[in-house]
């Protein structure tokens, strides 16, 4: 520890190495033992003490598919795949919505300042400062009035109301930052105005678009109150059935609960995955100067 | 391409930039403005680019007014201090991007790009992104994206701040060598350093607080600044400015320092307005003052080394006058090698380098047979 600010990074030493495993271990212990349940017959996910040596079992995630209902009988499909797929398409078209509408409004608050500019984003932020859940009883009514209970439009449309303000906020972070000489520049240059957004600032800011894009899904894949409230058997996401499988008549299925999870975690896992080196550029954007 | 800007005010909320900014840039010429941080040097250029609209005054390219052309068909390009490379685009990209926007054909902005690359000694960056290349080849590649367009006047802000001594060195030669290659460019290039101001510039506009207070060659500048601002602001190391008072004598007028009194004979006839007492600033270059060695051209006067700071090629020397005024002189070193601090040596000032000014204005006075050129 002579000088630690001139240690290559990851070439810490041991000590510093299993330390940070063990705080990693303490927060990832909770995911860790969800996936190991997921694995276990229901004998072993409800031993005592908990077993971390067992012999792994695939039986959960067909039943996540498949399975008999209590009386018995033939395995029933449980339409998981569907509401699978509603998770994902509902969270990916809302976030991508937002994302999309969001990026055109952030260009225009901080490029084109309207009289009140400042006004109109507090107006924007003060829709995320109550709890969603507030507005339930008139937006129940207004979905019903408007057929919307049950429906993707009403779903999605409600989810990219939700994610605007937060997309708004970040994305016109990230074009306040940009050095303004680079537009002038393509100004004398010869850009039009439209293709100075297309081709100078957009792709300066691809990194933060895909940061506001993953704190957005993680979001919006998490929802539950809404989904519970205004999706129908066939919008139905995944949060939603992930309740609906509590309880039942011979108690808690941990093991099957567990594998709903974990198929529940991939996708969120994957994305994070794919674009974390944006991410990492996107969270620091304009902390550090090229 | 002729620039004539007119009058020129611009204003960013209390702070007045530009304060009524008048010049005449002939085309093809390597013209410089001179001025500290916060004169106004990028407003101004900013203006000329057309980016910034003045709050009033007009700028004509060749008797044209600049808010009548478009943008397309100005001709017009400018390096940016900050080089403002477009940092998600590769070399060729960037320098491709003004062509590519004017709808050049393909095969030849990739002719025009390489050419430009092998000019600039860019061509192995070509693929690389900005963010990997050196300061000097960045800056390299903002003149080239300036150039590709072959502007017919190119605007140039502190293009060299950025860089290091030595690169700093080389591309001073690199400019001068452009400006011949492309023949009819003008060229603006706005700086803080008067070296290279003075270097490359055939004309010298010093601004000062939103004006412009002197234009000249730079041999005009050095030897007959229009004021004590602009006198301190060229020469390296700066000029002595000592205060005087004018003495009416039988002999004519002479000046009192507070270790000398010079004979005011060179400015008699300008001197003529003002009464006896009044305060002058007397302007001695460190080139002015010699060690008495036998061929004086001016008078003599006994003097302290303070302080050496030996340059190599030569040496600069303060030196303590009259009890506590300090000057700094500039002695080759075989002269200066013999000098230590606190010697006590006799100092002769060669009067045609003495520069005089008001106290109050600072504004020069002239001698006679020399027009002050302001």
């Amino acid at each position: 520890m002579a000088n630690p600010s001139n240690r290559p990074i990851g070439k810490s030493g041991w000590g510093r190495t299993l330390g940070a495993a063990a705080v990693s271990i303490v927060y990832f212990f909770p995911v860790l033992y969800i996936i190991l349940t997921a694995f276990k017959t229901r004998q072993d996910a409800l031993a005592w003490p908990v077993k971390f040596i067992f012999t792994p079992t695939l039986e959960n995630f067909v039943s996540v598919f498949y399975r008999t209902t209590v009386e018995g009988g033939a395995a029933e499909a449980t339409g998981f795949g569907l509401y699978f797929f509603n998770s994902m398409f509902i969270g990916g078209t809302s976030v991508l919505l937002a994302l999309i509408i969001g990026t055109a409004a952030a260009y225009g608050f901080s490029r084109f300042p309207l009289r009140g500019n400042e006004t109109y984003l507090f107006m924007i932020l003060t829709t995320r400062m109550m709890p969603p859940i507030i507005a339930i009883i008139p937006i129940f009514v207004l979905f019903r009035i408007f057929g919307l209970s049950g429906t993707y439009v009403g779903i999605i449309a409600l989810y990219t109301a939700f994610n605007l303000p937060f997309s708004i906020w970040m994305v016109k972070s990230f074009f306040d930052d940009l050095d303004r000489d680079i537009e002038d520049a393509a100004r004398m240059d010869g850009s039009s105005e439209f293709r100075l957004f297309r081709k100078i600032c957009l792709p300066q800011v691809y990194a933060g678009l895909a940061a506001t894009f993953v704190f957005a899904v993680i979001l919006t894949w998490n929802e539950f109150v809404f989904a519970l409230l205004l999706t129908g058997t066939q919008t139905r996401t995944v949060p939603v059935q992930i309740v609906r499988t509590i309880g039942g008549a011979i108690g808690v299925d941990w093991g099957l609960l567990s594998a709903l999870e974990t198929l529940f975690i991939i996708p969120v896992v994957l994305v994070t995955f794919a674009l974390q080196n944006q991410l990492l550029r996107g969270v620091t954007f304009g902390t550090i100067r090229r | 391409m002729e620039l004539t800007i007119s009058g020129i005010a611009k204003r960013f909320g209390a702070v007045e930039a530009l304060r009524g900014v008048t010049l005449a840039v002939q085309p093809g010429e390597f013209f410089a403005i001179l001025g500290p941080s916060g004169a106004g040097k990028t407003t101004l250029l900013r203006i000329i680019a057309g980016i910034d609209k003045p709050d009033d005054g007009t700028v004509l390219i060749d008797r044209r007014d600049l808010s009548q052309i478009p943008v397309r068909s100005r001709n017009t390009a400018m390096v940016f201090q900050t080089f403002a490379l477009y940092p998600h685009l590769s070399t060729f990209e960037n320098l491709a991007y003004p062509l590519r926007e004017a709808r050049v054909p393909g095969d030849e902005i990739k002719r025009r790009v390489g050419e430009i690359a092998e000019m600039l000694r860019l061509t192995h960056t070509l693929a690389r992104k900005p963010g990997t290349l050196s300061g000097g080849e960045q800056q390299r590649c903002a003149i080239g994206r300036a150039l590709v367009r072959r502007p017919q006047l190119l605007l140039l802000d502190e293009p060299l701040t950025n860089l290091d001594a030595k690169l700093r060195h080389d591309t001073r030669a690199e400019f001068k060598r452009l400006h011949r290659e492309l023949k009819t460019t003008t060229i603006v290039y706005a700086t803080p350093d008067q070296l290279e101001a003075l270097s490359m510039g055939a004309r010298v506009g010093v601004l000062n607080h939103g004006k412009i207070v002197q234009v000249g060659t730079p041999s005009d500048l050095y030897e007959m600044p229009g004021d004590d601002f602009v006198a301190s602001l060229v020469g390296d190391p700066p000029i002595n400015l000592v205060p005087g008072t004018l003495r009416a004598g039988a002999g004519g007028p002479s000046i009192d320092m507070p270790f000398l009194g010079l004979d005011a004979a060179p400015w008699r006839k300008s001197l003529n307005g003002f009464p006896a007492g009044t305060r002058l600033k007397v302007g001695l270059r460190p080139q002015a003052i010699w060690p008495r060695g036998g061929s004086e051209k001016g008078p003599v006067f006994p003097a302290r080394v303070f302080l050496t700071e030996p340059l190599g090629d030569v040496t600069i020397l303060d030196i303590v006058v009259g009890g506590d005024t300090r000057l700094r002189m500039v002695l080759p070193q075989e002269q200066a090698y013999k000098i230590a601090v606190n010697d006590a040596i006799e100092c002769s000032i060669d009067l045609e380098q003495v520069c005089l000014f008001t106290q109050d204005t600072g504004t020069a006075i002239s001698r006679a047979g020399v027009e002050a050129a302001a």
